[in-house]
């Protein structure tokens, strides 16, 4: 059914959304050591896609306000074509990743990256990136700002969302 | 095909109900949608794990697309071969449309019917990211189908990838933006093009610009010094020049500058108070710089390094005549040491481009905080989170913190306080629990009695007798010497 044999790469690229803030501030004000608060997106078939606040979101790699990335990891390579990856994606976008849904500690684009990641790969994202709202929440700064967090949408600009099917808006 | 439950591991090509051979395992499918746990003999061959499949999802075989660890599992392969074992998840993609012999890569066609793709986004990727995708399986066979895909995209992302004339400016300009920010140098070479500066010498048009950005219309509902600001002609005319010139938008800079310093001479507990209100002044300026959007003119204000820094570096080329300050002028004193060069508070009544937050430097006499501009800011946070989400997401705000953290004794003594009544004391209490927690304040474990020991004694030294009310006084100005006494003036009959 599927002649097509080649494989993708599959990176993960992690921007530091608060640009060195939380490296220099995080002991003095949580009392813990965060390296930065990370944003993470799936580049794979020259596209970034990501979830956030206005849902899945894609544009060129390193396209959105936030320029270019911290790091870049290699998460493998996958068999899955663009075709499919886009109908996947379109069918997240519809149940499971929309935008309304998006939280920033439980519900966010590392979650989406996570998932995709294993979707495509087959492995996860590092765990320091995925562990980082539970750091976060384990600190009494952490909790106490934990109802303004609640309503914080994290939406870098520069993208096309994927507004559910192709040709529906 | 015998039935011999198991004994022949090699029978994987058989059609027969998968439940007699080998040993049974729990595969977990995941669709995008819900999961599902199938039983299946870990022998078998995909295409039972298919049918099973088709089963279970009420999807046809050949619509089913399964991926294990990166690989998608042909009909010919074996669960096996894929190492698919017992509590594993295997997940499933169900192709909604029919589609064409090869879903293969991007489609070039869409290349070609767009044109080149200059601008923000580099060629092949803005290929895939308008390309046929999902419905269209051939790449070169399905012009007529690519406009839907497109309009799912998002309206015009083809002419986007042209990089110009795109529906979605926003975007457009934000890339540019960012681009702008990060080389200053660019930006003032597109200053100098003379178009440009022919669009900017037409004060109309500048401000019809400025206005239709919504973030602008926002920043002008709170502040309404901005809306006056913006339509005073002459004011616009003004500063557009200033934005023509970067050397004289320096000029003025300095200018004022040297005025702020002045002032700081006069009153010498001030200069403490001063410096770290300018350090937070300039962040709420670039606040409102960066809420402009693309304000371009705003970073040409002599700032060094795309202007996030708050500059404690003296000023190097000779300073201009002191003009007229409001109060007494000491030129010599106090201007290198500051040197808060590119800062944008001013030294005239008139709110500039470069104020845009209105601030009167006159007003800085009785009271830093008490700036309508610093209220409001402080107001709009405890209002609005996304707005505190904002300003924490700049860079500028690194700086701010860098410098507060750097003075922690200042910070836990200075706060945002105004001696008058004019800010609310919830505010007032808020700002000085914020910045004692910034110096990595403890400072508040000890009873204000004890933090202000020093304080209260200087206070009696004055002949203010009445320890209570003192103490009242410097809790309320957060241990300010000289607003405490302010108040207790005003309080006490004279």
């Amino acid at each position: 059914m599927d002649p097509n044999n080649t494989s993708y790469a599959v990176k993960l690229y992690v921007y530091d959304i608060s640009k060195g803030m939380a490296r220099q501030l995080s002991p003095l004000m949580l009392g813990i050591q965060l390296d930065g608060i990370w944003h993470t997106a799936i580049v794979v078939h020259g596209e970034e896609f990501f979830y956030g606040g206005d849902g899945i979101t894609n544009c060129p790699p390193g396209g959105t306000s936030l320029g270019q990335p911290n790091s870049i990891i290699d998460l493998g390579t996958t068999e899955v074509t663009e075709e499919i990856f886009m109908e996947y994606l379109s069918s997240l976008g519809e149940s499971t990743y929309r935008g309304n849904q998006y939280h920033l500690f439980e519900w966010n684009c590392n979650t989406f990256s996570n998932e995709v990641a294993q979707f495509l790969t087959g492995s996860k994202i590092p765990g320091h990136i995925t562990d980082l709202p539970a750091e976060v929440l384990s600190t009494p700064f952490g909790q106490a700002l934990r109802p303004l967090l609640d309503s914080i949408n994290i939406a870098p600009q520069g993208g096309n969302t994927f507004n559910g099917h192709y040709g529906q808006r | 095909m015998e039935d011999n439950g198991g004994e022949d591991p090699v029978n994987n090509n058989n059609d027969t109900t998968v439940s007699s051979e080998g040993s049974i395992i729990k595969v977990t499918v995941k669709t995008p949608k819900d999961k599902e746990e199938i039983a299946i003999s870990e022998d078998a061959s995909v295409t039972q794990f298919k049918e099973e499949i088709s089963r279970r999802f009420k999807a046809k075989q050949d619509q089913l697309v399964l991926i294990f660890a990166g690989k998608i599992l042909k009909d010919g392969d074996s669960l096996n071969q894929h190492g698919i074992k017992d509590g594993l998840t295997v997940h499933l993609v169900i192709k909604t449309a029919h589609k064409a012999g090869d879903g293969a890569s991007s489609s070039t066609s869409c290349t070609s019917q767009v044109g080149s793709s200059s601008g923000s986004s580099s060629g092949p990727s803005s290929a895939a990211h308008s390309s046929t995708v999902g419905s269209t399986g051939g790449p070169a066979s399905a012009p007529p189908q690519t406009p839907n895909i497109l309009t799912g995209f998002g309206d015009l992302s083809s002419l986007s990838s042209m990089g110009m004339g795109s529906a979605n400016f926003m975007e457009l300009q934000q890339q540019m933006q960012s681009q702008l920010m990060s080389n200053p140098e660019m930006l003032s070479q597109i200053m100098e093009n003379p178009l440009v500066q022919n669009m900017m010498s037409n004060p109309d048009l500048m401000r019809q610009m400025i206005v239709a950005n919504p973030q602008m219309q926002q920043l002008m509902e709170r502040n309404p010094e901005i809306s006056h600001m913006l339509n005073n002609p002459e004011l616009m005319r003004q500063t557009m020049e200033l934005a023509r010139n970067p050397a004289m938008m320096q000029e003025m800079m300095r200018n004022q500058d040297r005025a702020l310093s002045n002032l700081e001479s006069i009153p010498g507990g001030y200069n403490a108070l001063r410096r770290m209100y300018t350090d937070i002044q300039e962040p709420m300026f670039s606040a409102a710089r960066d809420q402009f959007g693309n304000n371009p003119f705003s970073a040409l204000g002599g700032n060094s390094d795309g202007g996030v820094q708050p500059s404690r570096t003296e000023n190097r080329e000779p300073l201009p005549n002191p003009w007229g300050p409001p109060s007494s002028t000491n030129p010599s004193e106090g201007g290198g040491g500051t040197g808060t060069t590119g800062s944008s508070t001013t030294g005239s009544t008139n709110p500039s481009v470069s104020n845009p937050l209105g601030v009167n430097s006159a007003s800085l006499g009785n009271g830093m905080f008490s700036s309508p501009g610093m209220q409001s800011l402080m107001q709009q946070i405890s209002e609005n989170p996304q707005l505190m989400q904002n300003m924490l997401s700049a860079p500028y705000m690194r700086s701010m913190m860098q410098s507060l953290a750097q003075n922690p004794d200042m910070a836990s003594q200075n706060p945002a306080s105004s001696p008058s009544a004019g800010t609310n004391p919830a505010q007032q209490l808020m700002m000085q629990q914020m910045l004692q927690m910034f110096a990595g304040g403890n400072a508040s474990s000890q009873t204000p009695e004890v933090q202000f020991q020093q304080q209260l004694e200087q206070l009696g030294a004055m002949g203010f007798i009445n320890r209570e009310a003192n103490l009242q006084a410097l809790i309320a100005t957060g241990g300010d010497v000289n607003a405490a006494i302010e108040r207790l003036l005003g309080s006490q009959p004279s």
